[in-house]
């Protein structure tokens, strides 16, 4: 074994403020210039299918609006690596399953926003039990 | 949830209320909501006396509910921060003697992206997930640090202090004006040079080491350590050339050669061809791994600066592809300016 020489480590001033000095998010792209943070929406539908693809799964779903139109609407999550690990899969909504989405619109005008918070068909909200800060680990 | 956070809110302005009766201390007291109006649970929240610079912290319940007691009357900044969202802070917050004061904190979106999964509770549930192991470094058989292993995107403990010239700190404020829509990441290039995913794993060999990322396109850095040099006249990489030698349990890293299209970090700044980026791994314990980097480009910086940040050993995770390209659909929906 060769000698080593053990450097100073820096791990002992970790430990002041381990949260304001968190790691950047793994946003793929700027939130800014594909959704306006001033249009927040709340819609509810009738799941068409779960896109289970990187860089961002995407719900499509169909609404219908309080005149009786219906739409297909496009809702953008997170990479499925990072839902994987709050106990999603390709199988977590199914087509017919009516939800409901919060997110902001798409500043395009498009059909599409991103889905900021979801209410799955029994009431449960996606991820509340798991992520939770106080939830038991 | 409206009513058990009302409920639980009331039930400790009345406590509050009866204990400071009489007294030269007040409570602050109130609610911490999301930017979608959620209650939010695990916040910290801060009090500042104003004349003392006294710190009084309190964390939310699970109904989103603060509570700071037995402060004692006077003004005080109020500061919340929760991964994921914009940090909040109010100055001059009065409080008096003998009351409940109440002060509601609604966090607004911060500038990434808040999608479910990257949103602030998946932030923090991440967090939540970082267990690393104690125990002493191990090493190989040849007798260096072993690096191998699944690690978590590295917090950041100091930041340096760039100081951009002019020119590319303009770049950087153009890039993030036009809403960082032409970043190379946003179309399934490589993201920043100073940035890693949530997780990445190296596998340390004799002749090199290799860090895969979990997010980043193609994902893979290659940091050669069997002795050879940079190469004469070479191609640019989006990643530049690495090589690295070991001082003592430390493994030095030297990176040049970068291609002109990458970004030097997370707020657009650009790099010129004299790029010369030098990494410090070292991983002093079994759980933590830790990394300086010093930039150097003169083309960009008044002078060199070093970035000091430490990443948790992933226990239980597994590194999954990211095939950016197989449905990037954002990239016709991005808006500048």
């Amino acid at each position: 074994m060769n000698k080593t020489k053990r450097t100073g480590s820096f791990l002992a001033t970790v430990a002041v403020s381990l949260a304001l000095m968190a790691t950047p998010l793994a946003a793929h792209h700027s939130f800014t210039a594909e959704y306006d943070a001033s249009k927040l929406v709340t819609m509810k539908g009738t799941v068409i299918r779960l896109d289970w693809a990187n860089p961002h799964a995407r719900i499509y779903m169909s609404v219908t609006d309080e005149h009786g139109a219906t739409a297909n609407w496009a809702f953008e999550m997170g990479s499925p690596n990072v839902l994987a690990r709050h106990g999603w899969n390709r199988n977590s909504l199914k087509p017919g399953d009516v939800i409901t989405v919060t997110g902001y619109l798409a500043k395009d005008g498009s059909n599409m926003a991103n889905a900021r918070a979801v209410t799955m068909a029994d009431g449960t909200k996606a991820f509340a039990g798991s992520s939770s800060p106080d939830a038991p680990q | 949830m409206k009513t058990s956070v009302c409920f639980a809110w009331a039930a400790s302005l009345l406590f509050a209320a009866a204990v400071l009766a009489q007294s030269d201390k007040g409570t602050i007291t109130g609610s911490v909501k999301d930017p979608i109006g959620g209650a939010m649970a695990g916040v910290a929240v801060t009090a500042t006396n104003v004349s003392t610079g006294a710190v009084i912290r309190a964390t939310t319940s699970a109904q989103g509910v603060y509570s700071i007691a037995d402060v004692l009357a006077g003004n005080y900044d109020i500061a919340a921060a929760r991964p994921g969202v914009a940090a909040f802070s109010m100055k001059n917050v009065a409080v008096a003697a003998g009351k409940a004061t109440r002060f509601d904190i609604e966090l607004k979106e911060g500038t990434q992206l808040s999608s479910l999964g990257e949103d602030s509770l998946s932030v923090a549930e991440d967090q939540r997930r970082h267990h690393p192991p104690s125990g002493p470094t191990p090493h190989t058989d040849d007798g260096h640090p072993d690096f191998t292993g699944l690690w978590w995107s590295p917090r950041v403990i100091d930041p340096g202090k760039p100081q951009f010239l002019p020119a590319a700190a303009e770049v950087s404020r153009k890039r993030i004006e036009d809403n960082r829509k032409d970043s190379p990441q946003a179309h399934c290039l490589p993201s920043a040079l100073t940035r890693i995913g949530p997780i990445y794993e190296i596998i340390q060999s004799k002749l090199f080491l290799g860090l895969v990322s979990d997010d980043d396109s193609p994902g893979f850095r290659q940091f050669f350590i069997d002795g050879r040099s940079h190469p004469k006249d070479p191609d640019p990489q989006w990643y530049g050339h690495s090589i690295g030698h070991w001082e003592g349990d430390t493994l030095v890293v030297d990176r040049v050669n970068f291609d002109e299209r990458v970004w030097l970090d997370q707020d657009a700044h650009p790099h010129s061809d004299k790029l010369h980026v030098v990494e410090r791994w070292h991983r002093p314990d079994l759980g933590h791994l830790e990394s300086e980097v010093t930039v150097e480009d003169p083309g960009i910086l008044a002078k060199p600066y070093t970035i000091k940040r430490v990443s948790d050993l992933a226990v239980g995770e597994e590194l999954r592809e990211f095939v950016c390209a197989e449905d990037n659909l954002d990239v016709e929906h991005l808006v500048g300016k």
